[in-house]
Parts: structure tokens; sequence; C-alpha cells
């Protein structure tokens, strides 16, 4: 028997419209479900109390453009909070494993956030990875995404940190939001082959879906000996997701959290909300407290048409072939404002769908051999044209790394109107405005 | 005004009291006959000579009647029919009673997912008879208090068929927890005899006195109902409210307090926060049932004036059990209260006794002053230290409560000041060590070891109406009562729904003799029901209810 804990947070005061597949309805069956089935009086259950996130560990891993007081961030932040509630009482060997059912979810929000992406603003799983990395020694983290959406935002935040092993499993990008999440995107220079990303064809079901875990997702988190498995637990896989179009029951998630044995689920999307969600949170429920969920089966019977058996396999060896085909080419790049060492140069553009807009983004990344490598983020929103400058000292970062960062700050702080500095490394944030320090955290210890 | 009559039953002793406007009258402690509660509160009435009051107008009694029968396991046997549906495995949980399974699924709105037998309702029925012509049955559906025509259904069948049968069904109980009602249901339907009798021979015995006064029953929440309409299992765990309610019946009214109510065997913790007693998150438990039980959030441990005291391994340690009475009031073994009366802290026992009992527990060469003093001290600080222990958990779980909205995480109230409302006949003795320890005022005044009782003749009738309304499916539900009917409102009704519930909560309460002029309302939430991008209805919750407390407190300086 395992001690699960629970973080129960459905935010019924909260929506982003009211017709929104986000909206206060959400996980009301849920909550109807899970209580009436006497889910919160199993022995091994411990239900703990939502507290609203700090700034600090947002800033740690996200930076919030122009300011986090020009967001409106309650709701995302005791998001945050249940997250890192779980952490600790992780960490602090309360229970052996967790599960955040909060709302609202954050896998779509990346590195910056300039507004909501894909429902999201804050991105749960990102913060409680590098809280937990600062606090309590934890090194090698793997996160699986489970949801029917790329995990973009999570891939955005560690595409350059060798210490974080993502996967994303999900509907192909060329029929669904956001678009990305093709096997040729696998990680920056120093971080290459720690993205894993596994686009599936709509309409695979439970058994395509365990093949995938059980023939490549699991073989490389065991290569990659994760301290920590994080499940970003989305449920819109479900045969009756609205938005969607795969064929995983509440009994194919039930065993997908079997099989992955993560030790924090956070809740993601998932937008049948009578279908599906009262009976996948409970399967994932039960599934992380060691229960039987055999007996969780929702009304409706599959309509879609299911791909699997052999079609679905050569389909999933094609994939990995490709997969494995793709070989680095970085462009290096010699601006006068990069410090000594080799950067490597990337640029993209990122669509913001909730509120209708454009992020222009230029990466430098300095290439390391003995450290993630210090980044430097160049972003506009294209709406408002304002910029805003990241520098991000690694975890662990090496001297070198560490100075170039340094030499960074001196170099933007004095140029640009908006600059963030996390410096993981030291486990501090500086927040600079028009040349002047407006926040900063530190850590106590 | 006319008088009323408070009474305590408690685990050593029953306490009474007669109060008359704000005027106490007469106060009284009476031995507790656990194997006979009845006359237990027939000598206290007498002893408050009830026959020769004039103006009684009421009696409210905290008995342990249905609490003892359910903890000395002395229930009639009970058959638990359950529509389990599909979802988590009975087994999953710890059912300490037997039940058996029907067909027949509801979803999580009340809507049938799969339909019931009838042919098993036969088979049932027969079998249900087998050995008893007057079965007593629990009928408990998953769902069912969103939607009880299953148990109804299966009731009515089984009635026309065993004309004898007693029924009881979950949905009378409309709280959610399938596993939490079943168990209720079941306990209710057990104790429903005894509670019947108990009230008949009460209400026989008190006309034999002459006295007319209405009987009222003290509840888990704080509330009181008269005796013929409280549900029997609503009335555990009335000793622990009766002193959280005799604490707001002592003090001023917005103030924030621990009430610590030291008793012989048990002591009981509760919170008031700003003169509003802390309900329980959850029902209550009572042995190995969980139920659906509302109950204020108190903790109870064993540990009282009379509790045994040995020495372990040279060490002094509190027993959790008592042996009789504490050795300077002639009892045989050593407790706290010879600690306080050979510390001069009580003003009763023998102080020969006393030290006699201190010095039982000191090896034969160390029997003097200094070393009686010493582990006098002692004895009082273990004490303290279990109680402050109790309190920091209480306090724990106040912290932990769980909140669903990003209201109540921003609102969440940080820390009080609290003071301490000591009470009790095992308090008196520990007001400074307590103070000492918890490094908070400690209240203790002459009415303090009766406050229960006071608590008790002063609580006020209270009640809640829950409500959750489903406006596609036109059905409405409370859940205090279990009442689910039609809702022929609008589909996005607005100040309608709060009015209607006011209504159904007046109508209700007045027939109830509540005064409903504190009835207070909850916040609503309304959810939008949107079926593809269309809002089809909405689902409302929220409640109104007259909160517990006192009909007026008796406030008077602290000690
Ligand atoms: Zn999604
Ligand atoms: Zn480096």
């Amino acid at each position: 028997m395992k001690k699960t804990g629970i973080i129960f947070f459905p935010a019924f005061d909260w929506s982003l419209g009211e017709t929104h597949p986000e909206r206060e309805e959400r996980l009301l069956y849920t909550q109807e479900q899970i209580f009436e089935e006497g889910v919160m009086d199993l022995p091994q259950i411990k239900q703990y109390t939502p507290v609203i996130g700090d700034l600090f560990d947002v800033l740690r891993t996200q930076a919030i453009f122009p300011g986090p007081e020009e967001h409106s961030l309650e709701a995302h932040l005791v998001a945050v909070g249940c997250s890192l509630v779980l952490g600790k009482a992780l960490m602090a060997r309360e229970i052996d494993n967790g599960f955040a059912l909060v709302r609202p979810p954050g896998h779509h929000s990346g590195t910056i956030v300039w507004g909501n992406r894909g429902f999201c603003t804050l991105n749960n799983e990102a913060i409680l990875v590098n809280h937990l990395r600062a606090n309590y020694g934890i090194k090698k983290v793997a996160i699986i995404d489970t949801d029917v959406h790329h995990g973009d935002g999570t891939q955005d935040i560690f595409y350059h940190d060798p210490n974080v092993l993502c996967i994303s499993i999900h509907q192909d990008g060329r029929t669904l939001y956001p678009g990305t999440g093709f096997t040729d995107e696998k990680g920056g220079p120093n971080a290459w082959e720690t993205i894993l990303n596994i686009p599936l064809v709509p309409g695979v079901g439970d058994e395509g879906f365990l093949y995938t875990l059980e023939n490549w997702v699991l073989p490389r988190v065991q290569e990659f000996k994760p301290d920590l498995i994080i499940n970003s637990a989305g449920q819109d896989n479900h045969f009756t997701d609205p938005l969607a179009s795969m064929n995983v029951s509440a009994q194919g998630y039930g065993r997908i959290t079997e099989l992955i044995r993560p030790d924090l689920a956070v809740l993601e999307g998932g937008y049948s909300i009578q279908g599906a969600l009262p009976y996948v949170n409970l399967a994932i429920l039960l599934a992380l407290a060691g229960e039987d969920y055999s007996g969780v089966i929702e009304p409706q019977k599959i309509k879609r048409q299911v791909v699997g058996g052999e079609v679905f396999r050569s389909y999933l060896k094609n994939l990995k072939k490709q997969h494995d085909m793709t070989k680095p080419a970085w462009d290096y790049r010699k601006e006068k404002f990069l410090p000594q060492g080799n950067w490597v140069y990337r640029e993209k553009s990122i669509f913001y769908d909730t509120e209708y807009f454009q992020e222009y983004r230029q990466e430098y990344i300095r290439e390391c051999e003995h450290c993630g490598g210090t980044v430097l983020i160049i972003t506009q929103n294209l709406q408002t044209y304002r910029r805003g400058v990241l520098i991000r000292i690694p975890f662990e970062a090496c001297p070198a790394c560490c100075q170039a960062g340094y030499d960074l700050l001196e170099f933007f702080k004095a140029k640009e109107k908006i600059v963030l500095m996390q410096n993981q490394l030291k486990n501090e944030v500086h927040f600079w405005k028009d040349s002047r320090e407006v926040r900063s955290f530190e850590s106590k210890n | 005004m006319g008088s009323i009559i408070g009474i305590d039953v408690g685990g050593t002793f029953t306490d009474a009291v007669l109060i008359a406007g704000t005027e106490i009258i007469k106060t009284g402690k009476i031995p507790t006959q656990s194997d006979d509660l009845l006359n237990t509160i027939l000598n206290a009435l007498d002893y408050l000579e009830v026959s020769k009051i004039n103006s009684l107008e009421q009696i409210t009694v905290s008995t342990t009647l249905v609490t003892n029968a359910i903890l000395q396991k002395r229930l009639p046997p009970i058959e638990l029919v359950l529509f389990p549906g599909s979802g988590m495995k009975l087994s999953s949980l710890n059912w300490p009673v037997a039940y058996r399974t029907i067909s027949g699924e509801l979803d999580y709105r009340g809507r049938i997912v799969a339909p019931v037998n009838q042919g098993e309702w036969q088979a049932l029925a027969e079998d249900l008879i087998k050995d008893n012509s007057s079965p007593k049955v629990a009928i408990v559906s998953k769902f069912s208090h969103r939607n009880n025509s299953f148990e109804k259904d299966l009731a009515a069948f089984l009635k026309d068929r065993i004309p004898n049968i007693s029924l009881a069904l979950g949905s009378e109980w409309g709280q959610a927890n399938f596993y939490r009602r079943s168990l209720t249901t079941y306990l209710n339907l057990a104790c429903r005899d005894l509670a019947a009798t108990f009230a008949t021979q009460l209400q026989n015995a008190l006309k034999a006195r002459g006295c007319q006064a209405p009987v009222r029953v003290l509840k888990a929440d704080g509330g009181v109902l008269p005796l013929t309409k409280v549900r029997p299992v609503e009335s555990i765990y009335s000793g622990p409210a009766a002193s959280v309610l005799g604490a707001l019946a002592l003090s001023n009214s917005e103030e924030s307090y621990i009430v610590v109510d030291v008793g012989g065997t048990t002591t009981d913790i509760g919170l008031v926060l700003s003169g509003k007693p802390l309900m329980s998150s959850k029902g209550a438990q009572i042995a190995s049932f969980l139920t659906n039980v509302r109950s204020l959030a108190v903790r109870s441990i064993p540990v009282g004036g009379d509790s045994s005291v040995l020495t372990e391994n040279g060490k002094i340690v509190l027993a959790d059990y008592r042996l009789g009475s504490a050795y300077c009031l002639g009892g045989t073994t050593p407790t706290p209260t010879d600690a306080m009366c050979y510390l001069g802290l009580i003003n009763y026992g023998n102080y020969t006794r006393a030290e006699e009992a201190l010095n039982s527990l000191l090896p034969e060469n160390q029997q003097n002053a200094a070393s009686r003093q010493k582990i006098a001290e002692q004895i009082i600080k273990l004490m303290t230290e279990k109680i402050t222990q109790a309190i920091e958990q209480l306090l724990k779980e106040w912290r932990d409560e769980p909140a669903y909205k990003i209201w109540e995480v921003l609102n969440k109230p940080k820390t009080h000041k609290f003071q301490i409302q000591l009470s009790g006949g095992g308090a008196e003795g520990i007001v400074a060590a307590l103070e000492e320890q918890l490094k908070a005022r400690v209240i203790w005044t002459s009415l303090s070891p009766v406050s229960n009782a006071i608590g008790a003749a002063l609580a006020k009738p209270t009640f809640s109406w829950t409500l959750n309304l489903d406006t596609y499916l036109k059905r409405y539900r409370i859940e205090e009562t279990g009442e689910q009917g039609e809702w022929t409102g609008a589909k996005k009704p607005h100040r309608e729904v709060e009015n209607f519930l006011f209504d159904l909560a007046r109508r209700q309460g007045e027939s109830l003799g509540i005064n409903m002029e504190s009835l207070e309302k909850e916040p609503f939430d309304y959810f939008p029901l949107v079926e593809g991008y269309y809002t089809v209805g909405q689902i409302i919750r929220g409640s109104v209810h007259v909160p517990p407390g006192v009909i007026q407190t008796l406030a008077e300086g602290g000690k």
C-alpha cells in the first residue's frame, strides 16, 4: 500500500469564460465522484490543503514579462502552491507519491510568459521541479507528459537543461494545438536527447499508448536514471474528449499511471468534464494509491475508430527511426555582447492563443561540457512591442558560464528596460526595470 | 422568563444546572451510572427538585446513550443492502459490518447508468424473511444523495412483501460519501429502537413527577433538537459539544479561544473562532464507523483528573485509563487529583491520603517533602503536556482545512490570539500549569466546573440547509434533511434560488421550533452547465444556517 498525497483544488470560482473549456464546472463532477466514492477515507490517502505559491519559485523558472504585477496570477499561483505542497510532503517522506488535482493547468506555459497560452499561465510542474532541485538536492528529473497536447511549455523551459528529461506523448502537431512536438525537437547543444517527443496519429487507444510507454518511454527513462519522475497527467487522450481525437479509456489511464509510477502527478488538460474526468481522475488516484481500479468504468463506449495492432506498431517503428536519424546542426554566433565561449543561436516565434498575439524570441546558449550552459533570451511581445531579456545561470553552473551570465547582465541591465536574471546556481532571482533593481529574491539557506 | 435545566452526562459525573433568566439557581454533580442512564438523568432531575419547579420551560440533555450503545456493540442486527454501481471496489475500504449488493447504477448527477433488476429484489425479499419476520434493513445506493429513486423503489417493494420490515434509506443523509452514508444509515437504524424506548421512558418518568416541560437533546454539531425529532446517531459526542457551548455561555461573544474541558477520565478540546465554534470538515467517527454526522471539531483524549499515575522503569507515566476515584478521595491509585491536592491547588481531598498516594510512587528513601513536591509538579506537567499536544493537533486540523476556491485560499485567516477557556471537574488544579505551558491567558470561573450543563441548558436550536440544484435535470436536494424534489424555476435563476432556499429553511425551521432570526447565508456557487458551446442550465450550491451558539451568555470576570 502506497501513502498517497492528494491536493484537490478545483478553483470553483475561476474560469477563462462562461462556456470556455477551462471553466468552473471542469472539476465539479470529479469532486462529486471522488467524494462519493470515499476516496479521501482510504487509510493511505492524505489530503493536503492548498496554499498560494511564491513568486520567487515562479521567477526562478519562468520570466514573467513585463512584470508579475501586470498579470492576474492568483489562480495560477494557487495551482503552483498546491504542487509545491505535495513536493514538500514527498521530500519530507510523508507520502510515497502524490496527485495535484488542480486547475488551472500549466504545461503550455514556457520560459517566457507574456500572457496565457493554451489555458496556461504558470508551469506548475516546471516550477515544482526547480523548487525541488533548489531546495532538496534533487539532481535529475524525468517529466512524462501524457496530455494529448504537446507539452511545449515544459519542453521550452528545459530545452537546454541536461538534467531534466522531458518526454511528451501527444496527438501529432499537424492535427492539434499547439502544432509542435516533432521527433526532431531533441534538446539544445548541452542537453541533446533530453527532449523526447512521440507524436501519435489520431485514434490511438489504450493498446497503442501502453505499447509506446513500454517499448520506448520507459526504457528511455530507465536509461536516464532520474531521482524523480513527474507525470503531467492531462486527460484529453480520453475517447470522449471534445478537443482531441484519441481513444484512451479510464482503465487505460489507470494502467498508464501504474507503468509510469510517478512520484508526483499534476493534472493538465482534459475537457470531457462529464464523460471522462470523474472516471479518469478516480482511476489515476486509485492507481497511485495501489488500489484496484478495475471497477472504474465510464458509462460511454468508444465510438471513434481505434488505431492499434500491427498498423500502429509499424507507425511507431518508423517514428523511432526518424527520431534516431535526427542529428544536431547548431548555428554558432559571435555577437559583440556575447562573452567568451561558443554560443549557439536559435530563434522562434510563439503564438499566445488565449489573447491572440505573437512573441518573437532569440536565444543564445553557451556551449559547455561542464554544465548546462548559461542561456540568454531576448524576447519581444509583437502586440505591445515591449522587449525583455532573460539571463539564466543554470543549476551547477561552471565558473566560466557563471561569469558569462554576470557579464551579460552588466551589458543588458544598462541597455534594456526589462531584465531578469535567474541565477539557479546561487538560487537567486533579480529583476531590473530601467536599470534599477525592482525585485530580488534570495534563498534563505 | 421561566427556568430551564441542563444535564450533561459525563463518564464519571453527571452535571446538572437549573437556570432562571441569567441566574444560576442550583448546580450539582451526581455520579454517573453508566449502565443506567435513565436513572442517572432522573437522579439529576430529582436533585434539582424538578417536581417543584413551577415554570420549567425546557430540559436539555447531552447523553452518552447512543455513544455507549455503539462503543459497547449493543446494536441489533441490521441488513445493509447496497447499490454500489461501478467505481472503487467496496473492499478498498474497511467495512465494520456485513453488506449485500444488488445491481443498478447512478452517476454523479443522479442519472441512471444501469437499471435495477427486480428479479434480484424478489430473491432479496425472500432471503430477508428467512429467519426474521421483522428484519431491519438499511438501503443505500451510490449517488442516492443525487437521486433517491432506487432506494425508494426497493423500499416500497420490500414493504409490500414484508409488512413488519423496518427500513432506513441512505438518501435521508444527503451528503456525499457512499461509504459514510451507508454506515451512518446503518447506525441510525440500529439505534432507533433504543433511542425511542429511552425517550418514552424519560417522558413517562417526567410525567410521573408532574413535569410537562419538553426535553431537547444536544447533538454533535452543538445544536439541539426535540427528543422526538433528533436522529439518534446525531446525538453522539454531545458531551464535547456541551463543553464548547459551555465555554460560549461563559465568555464574551467575539473572542477566539480554545476550550479545554477536563473531566475525570477524558479531556475534550474544542476551538472557537471569533465566537463561532469550528465545525469538523469531515463527519464524526465512532468506533470503526466513519459517519456523515456533522460535528464540531473536537479532540477527546484519555487524560483526566482521575487518570492513574504509574511508575515505569523509575519514570512517572500517566495511564490512559482510570481505576476509580483519586486516592485522596477514597480511591485506590494515585492520580493527578492527588498531586493537585498535595500542592494545594484544589480545596477538596484528604491531604494525608494525597501524601500517601505520592509516597507510593517514590522509593522508600525518597519519601520526603521535597521529592513529593517534585513528583507532584511532574504529574501536573505530564497532564498539561498531553493537553497541549492535543491542542496543537486541533489547531493543525483547523489550519489544514481543505479549500476549493481561490477566494478561500486568499482569505485564509492567519493566526488568532487564543485564550484558554478551561472547564470541568478536573481542571481547577491545572490553571497555572496550563498558563505556563501555553503562554496564554487561562480563564477559570466559579461556574467552570459545571459549564457543560450550562452549555446544554443554553444551547440554541440550530439547523443548516445546504442546497444542490441542477436546473437542467430540474432536481433539487437538501443535504441535511435528505429532501429531494422537482425544481420548477428558471434554468438560470439568481435571486430566485436564494429565496427558494430561505423560504424552505424558514418553513422547516419554524416547525422545529428554531428561532430563524439568526439565519445566515453562505455565498452561493453557480456553475454554468455547458453542452457543446451553449449554457443549458446551472448547478447551484448554497447553504443557509442557524449557527450553533447559546441563547444568552453568563460571562463574568475570570478568577
Ligand atoms: Zn491538453
Ligand atoms: Zn558551463
